[in-house]
């Protein structure tokens, strides 16, 4: 997967969660949860999903680093290069 | 038989985790002991006629657009869209301590504050006090038992409105006599006072249904008539069940929504964890009026919240009933609800559980306490809301012991032990607690609380 591709991925799996949410004007360097009305609940779909779409076992202490769109990428990056 | 997770008991909360769960895994099996789905809030069918079980209304009204607000949390949660359910919002409700004072409420929180700036003037400062600080009270974070009534006390310089506000807040989620955790205030007065009441617009079965349809479409098992016999376990681990049938269920994990003691009591070797408090029971009653009645019945009331005098008691009665203080409900008097050709009215007083329980051994003289105490409700709804005894057409009554009955809650608690088990925890390193003994109470808060337990204790593991 390209950054491009991890990008669309997260920005699929929000839209999942919620279907109104809206991207225009997001920041990617800026937390997701405050820029989408998104709580830890929510969070946790995210990482949820990740595991079901990819088999991705992403550890608790790990959470913090899918804070943004961009830091999702770096994260994910590595992990995802074969998928 | 194995299954990554087992959750006990098909109600609400039961439903609400395992739909969580099967969204990621879903092998989830349900078992539920009676032979419907939706525990407290069920339904039941008398002459061919559909009628609801637990049902006054829903708190926590919330518009679609406000995301955070709980109703649409779940809704997320549970991936059931919002389009999916039609919702009717009450018209409006009051609070009537008689010969004493009223306050109206609706889903609009400006009526109410309306209402307590005009009936109680001397208290508009310190009511705004209490918004202020409900506004940044968190009432999830763990804190032990903090007594409501000396909170507001302190805070409220008016004995009268804070009983008036209570008796709501208590009548619809409170399992402790007589005072509630200030935490429980808190989500109730939101869920009550400034998010308000609806219902959906069909009926708790096809709400249950809908519900359920999502489940299996999630991949997700469950069995009805199918009660747990016993729980096994090794050390504090649960290994798996023993049903009724003989057949043994292992899992990895398991949720229990059937309560704390009660789940106790199906683990070999384990003490039922003891009570100090007393269980608060209820009896019900659904009248069944032909209009038109000899007056009309009040078409623009919801809910009526209704306390005699000056003093309201929230406690287990020393006799069968207490008809001090109580419940009207008007099921029709939703906006946008379909027209029925019969008019419904819910009496709810607070009942002695077990002396209903020792009455249960005779039934000729349970049968005449029930109808004497149906008569009794009615005469004291009639001096509020007008006569319509004339026209009942149908009565049926549910005392602690039918409760008991169908839900195989103790002493008939609709609410459950007056200790909550806030974070499900119950000693097992696999098997946790969700629903009414985890202590969020009401549809959207049991629900969030199957959720909230799966979430914390379950997928992080699966």
């Amino acid at each position: 997967m390209t950054q491009e591709d991890i990008k669309n991925l997260i920005l699929e799996i929000i839209e999942d969660i919620d279907d109104e949410a809206d991207f225009a004007g997001l920041d990617p360097d800026q937390p997701l949860r405050d820029q989408l009305d998104l709580d830890s609940m929510d969070f946790l779909d995210i990482v949820m999903e990740l595991r079901k779409r990819h088999k991705l076992q992403i550890p608790e202490e790990d959470y913090p680093q899918l804070a943004t769109l961009n830091s999702c990428v770096a994260y994910l990056l590595p992990l995802l290069k074969n998928a | 038989m194995k299954v990554p997770l087992l959750v006990i008991g098909g109600g609400l909360s039961g439903l609400a985790a395992a739909i969580r769960a099967a969204r990621f895994t879903p092998d989830v099996l349900l078992v539920e002991k009676h032979s419907r789905l939706g525990g407290l809030n069920s339904y039941f069918y008398r002459n061919k006629i559909l009628f609801e079980t637990g049902l006054h209304a829903i708190t926590n009204y919330a518009e679609p657009d406000n995301k955070k607000a709980p109703l649409n949390r779940l809704l997320r949660q549970l991936k059931l869209p919002r389009k999916e359910l039609t919702f009717c919002q009450q018209l409006q409700s009051e609070i009537v301590f008689r010969d004493c004072q009223s306050l109206l409420f609706s889903n609009d929180f400006e009526l109410f504050r309306t209402e307590i700036n005009t009936k109680f003037p001397k208290a508009v400062d310190h009511f705004h006090r209490l918004l202020q600080f409900l506004h940044t009270f968190d009432p999830f974070l763990p804190a032990p038992f903090r007594s409501t009534k000396k909170f507001l006390a302190e805070m409220i310089p008016d004995p009268l409105l804070i009983e008036m506000m209570l008796c709501p807040l208590m009548y619809y989620g409170s399992s402790h006599e007589q005072d509630m955790d200030l935490s429980q205030f808190a989500i109730m007065f939101r869920a009550i006072f400034q998010e308000g009441m609806f219902r959906p617009r069909g009926t708790m079965k096809d709400f249950i249904e809908l519900i359920d349809t999502h489940y299996l479409n999630l991949g997700g098992t469950r069995r009805l008539c199918c009660g747990v016999k016993n729980i096994i376990v090794q050390q504090n681990r649960a290994m798996g069940v023993e049903l009724e049938s003989g057949e043994i269920i292992e899992c990895n994990h398991i949720v229990s929504t059937i309560g704390h003691a009660e789940t106790f009591r199906l683990i070999a070797g384990h003490r039922v964890p003891e009570e100090k408090l007393p269980r608060l029971g209820f009896i019900e009653s659904i009248f069944h009026v032909k209009e038109p009645s000899p007056s009309p019945l009040p078409a623009d009331r919801t809910i009526i919240f209704f306390n005699d005098g000056h003093r309201f008691s929230y406690a287990s009665p020393v006799d069968f009933v207490d008809f001090s203080s109580g419940v009207i409900c008007f099921p029709a008097n939703f906006r946008g609800l379909p027209a029925k050709s019969m008019r419904e009215i819910r009496s709810t007083h607070l009942a002695n559980g077990s002396k209903w329980q020792n009455l249960a051994a005779s039934p000729a003289e349970y049968t005449m306490q029930k109808q004497a105490a149906a008569q009794l409700s009615v005469q004291l709804l009639e001096n509020m809301i007008g006569s319509f005894w004339s026209n009942i057409v149908y009565v049926d009554t549910f005392t602690p012991v039918t409760i008991e009955r169908y839900t195989s809650k103790m002493g008939g608690a609709i609410y459950g032990s007056p200790n909550k088990i806030k974070d499900g925890n119950i000693g097992f390193s696999n098997l946790f607690l969700a629903g009414t003994d985890q202590g969020f109470l009401g549809i959207i808060g049991s629900m969030l609380s199957g959720v909230s337990i799966v979430n914390q204790h379950i997928l992080p593991k699966l």
